[in-house]
């Protein structure tokens, strides 16, 4: 059963993998700005942002959970971050903040969703409301500038190591890379496919459910406050307005990826290729001069496609 | 807790058992916001208001009832707010350019029911979740919209049926108002009083037991995503008389108020649980909390902080009611 | 949960849709008679003096839309791509949506193909400060549109206090002669941006000016879309009677304001609608069939995008620029006001350059967002 399964799953990232590469083809033949150096870089900088949060949703809705307030979570760490450092001039203070409150959010909604037992969908978007009002009375809608301007703020969303590839890159990478590791070679990977798979049947193994469960919203409000803190680094502020949307993009590529809505299926390997095939069409269909109605409708359309052929395919084995 | 799904009227005397009961709860709820409000601002109870109020609750009621079924059975439609704009759009354009407001009507409400279909066949026939599929549809439809008219379609026809649908009066009553009302109550009739009702409800409940007992759920499910379609197809129709013009912009954010306001009104979101009597007094709720706001001139942000709380409060106490009747 | 307009601010940014372009930079220095005459100019004359004075014309022109779905932003490309094929300029436009991080990768995508000059509506003035650093490392000139940002070179945009107050003025008047002096305004406003917020101050104003008594009797957060516009609109006119004035701070929102009016069931006798931008058919259609709707504060969109493509040429050839270039508003008064401005053929409009190069931008705006 397990090896089918992962039989099965190998060969969804195999198509995956597939569209993939048709799509830097297709692009790399249409437009000739496209399979340059720097554009490639830049797309995977611009991917990672969403590669971090996909990291920490897919391993959540493997577990059997969804966390819709990411979004605004993103929005709201830059405001401990810039204040922080607008205060004492240390990034590392304020990087500890950021993450202090993406800690919070990440407890409570754990604790609502996994021991009060409250559906997850309603505790996070009850979350996604509740931060971004905050947000708004917080600020006043209106950003809030980094007065201490220090070079290596800037740099961490906007650095390219060796002048090349750019440090949130980097940073998605390793992220990618530990998790993919946890996944496949730790115990508590193979928790959250049993608890997400069939929680009755982990909890009669001796899987303390709600505890993996909990951990599962704790790592992925982390990530997204990481996540967070890279894009305040690309704005050089903490935009009120940034981080709109964000949970939608970061769904759609889980789900792009393979990872099942009702848990105990799914790749880290496939999330990271939904997230790159919807950032490289972002960026491709751009430079074919697509308008942006077009691009929200060919994406919609892929998702469904995307979806409902791996459902077609699960069905027939 | 289902009006059907309750084995039988029970007997509830006592106060306990009253606040068992989501609905009375949110009665309450609702009785105390109308008071605390009209203490602050008397202007609440004016008829101009209360008439406001109601006009915006029919908008979200005309759909909510669709929803509520859907949730039932254990779906949900996340395009609603995109198809609403996109059937308003389409109802000013296709009365524009043939002069008929029937034609005008026909098309908005087919656009719906096309849209719902659409949902419908990729749910029941592709098996994508719902939730996927719809927020797709979603993507799909705020494109498309602007494929289909770059800017907001005005009002060129000046007929005056056109307008009435949003502004008119039969007696006392705005007509949305009437038209809401008839759709609750039909929705309601057929779920509380009709065989599809209650292989509605069996389906979301458990779906595989439904189908060992003879029940169709792909090809129910796939008439109430189509009903959703027709009934948000109504209401784009009604937003766009009332805006005077076919706006692409309309609606946004429009599927959460409705998916709140049903779960408020006590429709749980696994399938199984719900009613539509609690769908109303969840819409009546939170359109007197965000009405309220407004006429006590208070911060206009807390609009998204208080139903955001509302809302997971609301869930938290059903889960200590199904708790309390598990034990 | 509370109405359309707070959940689209939080899942689909198209509230802030329309606003995000203007706003305005604190200094303002010597532009004067260079740019005024530049914008009397002609069509066809700049074609003739750029050719005359044998400008070197950029290849190619980037311009990152705040989000190119909506009227404003469409006329204010319209305006562009005129610009731009005239003098044979390769034109190409993306658009952030809203999403300040899009604005952001759209910018770098435009660097990485190599424009010779870049034009960017911020989405935000204080997320594009690090995008100002990039594209002077990279050298890639910028003109930034609407909104200033800190280490820019230049803007181009309105002075929306300045816009506001103008019809503020025309306002007092119409309420001095129409409505027996009393003004009492609704203002279907939009605290989340400070150019709208500047919009709705510099309305007052004007309006005191000739009316002191008048006052602004609710003020609103309409979200600047037209549904959200209208549901709260229904409330406050519910509880202020006295309402006779509604002001928006775009088309959508005093068309929500005026549709909340109408299906109250009230007269429009004794009613004056004042809209802002003139960015699309929504205010020539009011204008046309709503006895109330007198005044429209008009923006004129494609001339922002002409005198962009004009600054971003300028730049290209290392010319000096001012910190702000003004583009021109002017109030439309009166129901066939707009027809000096504009022809309508079908549902295209084509904007009267004649006309609207002959307004006289002010040198300065009078408030800017550093006054607020």
């Amino acid at each position: 059963m397990g090896d089918r399964l992962r039989a099965l799953l190998k060969r969804n990232e195999a198509v995956l993998l597939l569209v993939f590469v048709l799509l830097i083809a297709f692009f790399a033949l249409t437009s000739e700005n496209f399979l340059t150096t720097r554009n490639i870089t830049n797309v995977l900088g611009q991917a990672s942002l969403a590669m971090i949060g996909a990291v920490g949703l897919g391993i959540l809705v493997i577990s059997g959970e969804i966390d819709v307030s990411i979004g605004s979570l993103v929005g709201a760490v830059a405001i401990p971050l810039v204040v922080v450092m607008n205060q004492t001039g240390s990034l590392e203070l304020g990087i500890i903040c950021a993450l202090l409150l993406a800690l919070v959010v990440g407890v409570i909604n754990g604790y609502l969703s996994a021991y009060v037992g409250i559906n997850s969908l309603i505790v996070t978007l009850g979350s996604l409301f509740v931060i971004r009002g905050a947000i708004y009375i917080y600020t006043g809608q209106k950003a809030i500038a980094d007065r201490a301007a220090l070079e290596s703020f800037y740099q961490i969303g906007n650095g390219r190591l060796l002048g090349t590839i750019p440090y949130p890159a980097i940073v998605a990478l390793v992220i990618l890379a530990i998790f993919i590791y946890m996944m496949r070679q730790r115990p508590f990977g193979r928790q959250l496919y049993a608890v997400g798979g069939n929680p009755e049947v982990a909890r009669l193994a001796g899987y303390n459910v709600k505890r993996t469960k909990f951990i599962a919203f704790v790592l992925c409000s982390l990530l997204a406050g990481i996540s967070g803190i890279l894009l305040s680094s690309r704005l050089g502020s903490a935009v009120h307005v940034s981080g709109l949307g964000y949970e939608f993009q970061v769904v759609a590529a889980v789900v792009l990826g393979g990872v099942s809505l009702a848990g105990g299926i799914g790749s880290l390997f496939g999330v990271a290729l939904g997230v790159l095939i919807l950032s490289f069409l972002s960026n491709g269909l751009g430079m074919l001069k697509l308008a942006t109605e077009w691009q929200q409708v060919i994406t919609g359309f892929i998702i469904i496609g995307a979806v409902g052929l791996d459902e077609l395919r699960r069905r027939r084995r | 807790m289902s009006d059907i799904s309750r084995p039988a009227p029970a007997a509830g005397s006592t106060l306990a058992r009253l606040t068992q009961n989501n609905q009375i709860v949110l009665l309450v709820t609702l009785v105390l916001l109308c008071l605390v409000i009209s203490l602050g601002a008397p202007q609440f109870y004016s008829v101009d208001n209360l008439i406001a109020i109601l006009r915006q609750c029919s908008l979200v009621l005309i759909i909510a009832a669709g929803m509520t079924m859907l949730l039932i059975a254990a779906e949900v439609d996340l395009s609603v707010g995109a198809s609403l704009a996109f059937s308003g759009v389409v109802a000013m354009d296709v009365t524009n350019k043939t002069g008929s407001v029937a034609l005008g009507v026909a098309a908005a409400i087919l656009f719906g029911g096309a849209v719902g279909l659409f949902n419908g066949l990729v749910v029941t026939r592709l098996r994508v979740n719902s939730l996927i599929a719809t927020i797709a549809t979603m993507m799909i439809l705020q494109g498309g919209v602007y494929l289909y008219s770059r800017e907001a379609v005005q009002n060129m026809h000046l007929q005056k049926a056109f307008t009435d649908i949003s502004t008119g009066y039969v007696g006392p009553l705005p007509v949305p108002v009437i038209i809401a009302a008839v759709v609750v109550i039909i929705a309601y009739v057929v779920l509380r009083h009709t065989t599809a009702g209650r292989y509605i409800y069996a389906t979301g409940a458990n779906e595989r037991a439904a189908r060992l007992s003879g029940i169709r759920p792909e090809r129910l499910k796939l008439i109430v995503f189509v009903v959703t379609g027709l009934l948000t197809g109504l209401a784009g129709l009604i937003l766009a008389s009332l805006m005077n013009a076919g706006q692409p912009t309309a609606g946004r954010g429009f599927e959460l108020t409705v998916v709140a306001a049903v779960i408020l009104g006590g429709t749980s979101l696994t399938g199984g649980r719900g009613s539509l009597l609690g769908t109303l007094l969840g819409v009546l709720v939170l359109k007197v909390i965000d009405n309220g706001i407004i006429i006590l001139r208070w911060d206009q942000d807390l609009q998204m902080v208080i139903p955001g709380i509302v809302i997971v409060l609301a869930t938290y106490l059903d889960l200590v009611r199904k708790k309390n009747d598990a034990t | 949960m509370a109405g359309g307009g707070d959940r689209a601010r939080s899942f689909n940014p198209i509230l802030f849709a329309d606003l995000a372009r203007k706003n305005f930079g604190s200094r303002e220095d010597t532009l004067k008679n260079t740019i005024t005459t530049l914008l009397l100019t002609t069509a066809a004359l700049a074609v003739m003096s750029s050719a005359a004075l044998a400008q070197n014309l950029p290849k190619k022109i980037g311009y990152v839309a705040n989000y190119s779905t909506h009227e404003w932003y469409q006329n204010v490309i319209k305006g562009m791509e005129a610009r731009a094929t005239e003098l044979g300029i390769e034109f190409e436009m993306r658009d952030a949506n809203l999403d300040v991080a899009r604005m952001v990768s759209a910018s770098e995508d435009f660097m990485a193909e190599g424009v010779d000059v870049l034009i960017v509506t911020p989405v935000n003035e204080e997320g594009a400060v690090p995008l100002v650093r990039r594209a002077k490392e990279d050298g890639v000139p910028l003109v930034l549109e609407g909104n200033p940002v800190t280490g820019m070179t230049t803007m181009v945009a309105i002075c929306d206090y300045d816009t506001g107050y103008h019809a503020g003025v025309a306002a007092g008047e119409y309420a001095k002669e129409k409505l027996g002096g009393v003004a009492k305004v609704m203002n279907v406003g939009l605290p989340l941006l400070s150019a709208t917020v500047l919009r709705s101050n510099g309305f007052m104003d004007g309006l005191k000016t000739i009316l002191p008594d008048a006052a602004m009797v609710h003020d609103l957060d309409g979200g600047g879309n037209p549904d959200r516009a209208l549901e709260v609109s229904s409330a406050a006119l519910a509880q202020n009677g006295d309402i006779n004035i509604i002001y928006g701070i775009n088309d959508s929102s005093s068309q929500g304001g005026l549709q909340a009016w109408k299906a109250a069931g009230k007269s429009q006798d004794g009613l004056l609608v004042v809209g802002t931008g003139g960015e699309g058919l929504g205010f020539i259609n009011m204008m046309d069939t709503e006895p109330s709707y007198q005044i429209e504060a008009a923006m004129f969109p494609e001339k922002v995008g002409f005198t962009s493509i004009d600054a971003a040429v300028k730049l290209f050839n290392n010319e000096a620029v001012p910190a702000h270039i003004v583009s021109p508003t002017a109030p439309m008064v009166g129901t066939d006001s707009w027809k000096q401005f504009y022809s309508l053929e079908g549902t295209t409009r084509t904007i009267n350059w004649e006309a609207v190069n002959a307004i006289t931008p002010a040198e300065k705006c009078m408030k800017t967002a550093a006054d607020l």
